[in-house]
C-alpha cells in the first residue's frame, strides 16, 4: 500500500503554499531594500557549510526578475523548483475537477524510476557536484 | 501457526511495529498457515531508532525518507533544504512512526 492520494496532495499543497509564502516574504524584503537575510537551512546554521539546495531562493528570485544566468549561478535547482511550483498546483486542480489521480500515478511512476540504480547514481553525482560548487561559491 | 513460534516472533520483532498493531499481528499470525513461517522469519525490518538517528543527522537532505523507501518525499526534502528546515524538524518526531508503518506494510504483503 503506497502513499494515499489525499495524503500526497495535502503534502504537496502545503509545500507549495509554504513556498509561495516564503517567496512573497523574500520579495517584499528585497523591495524594501532590507538585505538582512533570514536563513532557514539547518545545515548552514549548524556547520556553516551550505547544503546542496542552498541558494535556491535567490535563484528563484533572480528568475522572477528575468535574470536567467544569475539564477543558474545561484543554484540550478531553483529552475526545477519553479517548474514544480507552477505545474503541481495546476495539476492538483485538474485532478480535483476531473476526479482523477493522474498526479498520484505520475508520482509513483517517478518514484520507481528514481529507485533504479542506473538513474539514481548519476543524479546523486550531479547533486554532489552541485554541493561542491555551492561550497566553492560560498553561498 | 504455533502460539510459541508467534510469541517468539513478537518478542524479537515487536519493536518494529506500532503497539496497537501488535495484538492484531499476533492474531493474524496464529491463524496463518505454517508454510509461510519461513518467509516471515526471513523478513528484514527497518529499525525505527536507526531512522531517528539518520533523521537527526541527515534529515535536511531527506536521507531518512530515502532510507525508509519514500523516495518522492526524500527528493522533496532534498530540494527544499528539508522543507525550509521545518519539515526536517517535524520529521524528527514523525520518522519513527513512518518507519513502523513501512514495516507493517512489508509484513502485510506476506500476511494477506
Amino acid at each position: 500500500m503506497p502513499i494515499s492520494r489525499k495524503k500526497l496532495y495535502f503534502i504537496l499543497i502545503i509545500a507549495c503554499l509554504a513556498g509561495y509564502v516564503w517567496l512573497y516574504f523574500n520579495l517584499t524584503e528585497n523591495l524594501t531594500g532590507n538585505t538582512n537575510e533570514i536563513g532557514v537551512c539547518l545545515i548552514k546554521h549548524v556547520t556553516n557549510i551550505p547544503c546542496p539546495s542552498c541558494g535556491s531562493t535567490r535563484s528563484v528570485l533572480s528568475l522572477f526578475h528575468g535574470n536567467f544566468k544569475q539564477a543558474i549561478y545561484w543554484n540550478p535547482l531553483g529552475i526545477l523548483l519553479v517548474l514544480i511550483m507552477i505545474i503541481v498546483p495546476i495539476w492538483i486542480i485538474y485532478d480535483y475537477f476531473a476526479n482523477k489521480e493522474t498526479l498520484l500515478k505520475a508520482y509513483l511512476k517517478t518514484e520507481t524510476i528514481l529507485k533504479n540504480k542506473k538513474i539514481a547514481l548519476p543524479l546523486i553525482m550531479m547533486m554532489m557536484i552541485n554541493w561542491i560548487w555551492n561550497i566553492i561559491k560560498g553561498l | 501457526m504455533d502460539a510459541q513460534k508467534v510469541d517468539m516472533f513478537i518478542m524479537t520483532n515487536g519493536k518494529f511495529f506500532e503497539s496497537h498493531q501488535v495484538a492484531q499481528i499476533r492474531d493474524r499470525l496464529i491463524a496463518l498457515d505454517d508454510s509461510k513461517w519461513g518467509i516471515i522469519q526471513t523478513l528484514q525490518f527497518k529499525d525505527p531508532t536507526t531512522s531517528l538517528i539518520i533523521s537527526l543527522l541527515g534529515g535536511s537532505l531527506g536521507i531518512d525518507r530515502f532510507m525508509i523507501g519514500d523516495t518522492g518525499l526524500g527528493v522533496g526534502k532534498l530540494l527544499t533544504c528539508g522543507g525550509l528546515g521545518i519539515w526536517a524538524i517535524i520529521d524528527w518526531f514523525m520518522i519513527m512512526d513512518a518507519t513502523r508503518e513501512k514495516n507493517m506494510i512489508k509484513l502485510q504483503q506476506v500476511l494477506y
